[in-house]
């Protein structure tokens, strides 16, 4: 194999895994912080992917614009969700919330199936490639890796340095002792259910770019989401960025050595792998900044018993 | 021994303890007519029903197997599965597949056989994946599935790939559906069987609190897988029934993620963990969805997600254990106190 082949490959993957980061960033996010893993995050990317399409079909909007435009309709209705469903099922057990989250992707996918058609959409707004340092980079799937990449840096500095972020990331660590301090622990979550829900939509709209989305592209990000998140450690926002560059370029890499089938069960054993061996996930949370530094009881608990 | 009221207050929680404070007068007359009338019926359906009507009947059957059969692992064990197609896949694939390749062997065999290959597949797996706890146990089910569908696609020489296998078309509906009732009736007996056993109550202890029952001498592991192996057994003979009724499977409908969503949504609406709710959501539902079917079947789906939605939010132990719990306070509320302390001396002779 050409050596510039495989550096092409390796770009390609870090520049996707960029976007899976983001999309995974949500979902860690509103774990981190209410214990609760949301299996309709995939259907909030999708939906955001479907405003930037709608945006773009009816008025050319620069994917860019439609991406705050997504972020404010998949947040508003992370807000609906939490206010209706979550809040409801937090205080029960973990499977409880699962379940019900579970409901509202089946819901929310075949409601979207019958409003949008199955058929494949994109947005070829940013078309043509880049020629940098000998490789080719699609123009697209830069611009996204970049403009993800900032989102995420923004979300982090977010949760370090404001007040409502530092109150998130208090409530992480010990929701209880939050709740002493003053903090009214019910709009945190409502705030970070609805920022999570965002980030998944914004993630959709960046993916849209260079990606064909019909709405059953949920459950296939819900998977990557997940494995990213167990990858790079539950809860450790930094974590979920080292995964989804990970994830991205695994990816690639099977792709290119097998077939785009077999690279989509990647992630699959990448998951299985790391909860076997190192179930606390390859960065474990040190307590850097993230909506968590918790320490993932989850995982931990499924670490002993391994 | 201090540890002594630990175990009887788990078996107070347990459904068939509830089920002991059902009282004689409660109970049916003539429950026994009844049934052996309802098995004459199910037994001879064949010889006086329609093809349409075997055709519901086999799928009501098969969902009624399937449920029961989420339902040990799921329901009594605690750990959800979002991924048990991946048996059910299982089956039809091995049933298919070894019907082609040795066309002599008697039918009953290839059947049988997708069963056993997933019995042999959930002791390993069941070893490595029951180790995870709660959402990584179901999200790895979920996984599984997937990923059992693109091998399924990918391995283009044995299972024929996005083609599928073909199998000559099936002529006796009659011979199905008994082995589906067969089926059915032995995952339900098999579930009579757990419930109240002592295998039955340690995974009830498994599910209410795992630490506890291990620290009281549950073999928690040991418990588990075989509670894995003996759901998913099931699975994969009606698995194998279903391609050899269809006579048709692909990777997209063998691995369908909604055959996993339905034994959900109808184990949980009955109430998980309960021998009967399965079966009384299963029927209810199958009824339900043939009726949405014709009507909307692009609601179909979504009236599934609400529906598991909305039992988490308000019925988190499903339907069976809300009535009796409805039953049960109306009772205390209709019958004075006098004549409760005749109906009290009754506890526990009732067990089936």
């Amino acid at each position: 194999m050409e050596p510039l082949v495989l550096l092409q490959v390796i770009v390609g993957g870090l520049l996707l895994g960029g976007l899976y980061a983001l999309a995974a960033a949500g979902l860690n996010l509103i774990f981190g912080v209410m214990r609760v893993i949301n299996i309709a995050h995939g259907e909030f990317l999708m939906l955001g992917a479907y405003v930037a399409f709608y945006c773009w079909r009816a008025t050319k909007l620069d994917p860019l614009i439609a991406v705050p435009v997504a972020m404010l309709v998949t947040g508003l209705l992370g807000l609906l969700v939490m206010r209706v469903v979550v809040r409801r099922v937090m205080r029960g057990t973990e499977l409880t919330s699962l379940l019900a989250t579970y409901g509202l992707s089946i819901l929310l996918l075949n409601v979207s199936l019958y409003a949008f058609e199955g058929v494949f959409r994109s947005v070829p707004a940013w078309t043509g490639s880049i020629g940098f340092a000998g490789l080719t980079i699609s123009r697209a799937r830069g611009i996204a890796f970049v403009a993800a990449i900032i989102l995420s840096l923004t979300v982090w500095l977010f949760l370090r340095y404001t007040t409502l972020g530092k109150a998130i990331r208090a409530t992480a660590q010990h929701a209880d002792v939050a709740m002493a301090c003053g903090i009214d622990i019910q709009r945190v979550y409502l705030y970070t259910f609805a920022l999570g829900a965002a980030l998944a939509g914004a993630a959709g709209a960046l993916l849209i770019t260079f990606l064909s989305v019909n709405p059953s592209i949920g459950s296939t990000f819900i998977l990557r989401a997940f494995a990213i998140c167990v990858i790079g450690g539950l809860g450790s926002f930094p974590g979920a960025l080292a995964g989804g560059l990970i994830l991205g370029v695994a990816e690639s890499l099977t792709a290119l050595w097998t077939n785009t089938q077999i690279a989509e069960a990647v992630s699959y054993f990448l998951l299985i792998v790391v909860l076997l061996v190192r179930p606390q996930g390859l960065l474990s949370s040190t307590g850097v900044a993230g909506g968590a530094a918790t320490s993932p009881a989850g995982t931990a608990d499924a670490g002993e018993r391994g | 021994m201090s540890l002594a009221p630990a175990p009887a207050r788990l078996g107070a929680d347990t459904p068939s303890a509830r089920k002991e404070e059902r009282t004689p007068q409660r109970r049916w007359p003539h429950r026994y007519i009844i049934l052996t009338l309802l098995a004459a019926v199910l037994t001879l359906l064949p010889l006086i029903g329609s093809n349409y009507l075997l055709r519901y009947a086999i799928l009501i059957l098969q969902y009624v197997g399937l449920a029961l059969s989420w339902n040990i692992i799921s329901g009594y064990a605690g750990y959800v599965s979002f991924g048990h197609v991946a048996f059910f896949g299982l089956g039809a694939y091995t049933g298919a597949i070894v019907m082609r390749d040795l066309p002599g062997l008697p039918w009953p065999i290839a059947i049988g056989a997708g069963g056993l290959l997933c019995a042999a597949v959930a002791w390993p797996l069941g070893r490595i994946l029951l180790s995870l706890r709660g959402p990584y146990f179901a999200i790895a089910m979920l996984g599984l599935a997937q990923v059992l569908r693109v091998i399924a696609s990918a391995w283009q020489s044995f299972t024929g790939g996005g083609q599928g296998v073909s199998l000559p078309p099936q002529q006796n509906l009659s011979q199905v559906y008994w082995s589906m009732l067969f089926v059915a009736v032995a995952v339900l007996a098999l579930t009579i069987k757990i419930d109240g056993s002592r295998f039955g109550l340690q995974l009830v202890a498994i599910r209410e609190d795992e630490p506890a029952a291990e620290v009281l001498g549950v073999d928690t592991v040991r418990a588990k897988v075989h509670a894995f192996i003996l759901s998913s057994i099931a699975p994969g003979v009606i698995g194998a029934l279903y391609a050899w009724s269809i006579s048709y499977i692909d990777p997209a409908s063998a691995f369908r993620g909604h055959i996993t969503i339905t034994m959900i949504t109808m184990t949980i609406l009955g109430g998980a963990g309960t021998v009967w709710g399965p079966v009384i959501g299963a029927v209810t539902l199958s009824v339900v969805s043939e009726e949405l079917w014709a009507r909307s079947p692009e609601f179909y789906l979504a009236t599934f997600g609400g529906i598991i939605m909305l039992i988490a939010m308000f019925l988190p132990r499903g339907v069976l254990p809300y009535l009796r719990h409805l039953a049960r306070r109306h009772r205390r509320r209709a019958a004075p106190t006098g004549k409760r302390e005749v109906v009290a001396p009754e506890k526990g002779t009732a067990r089936a």
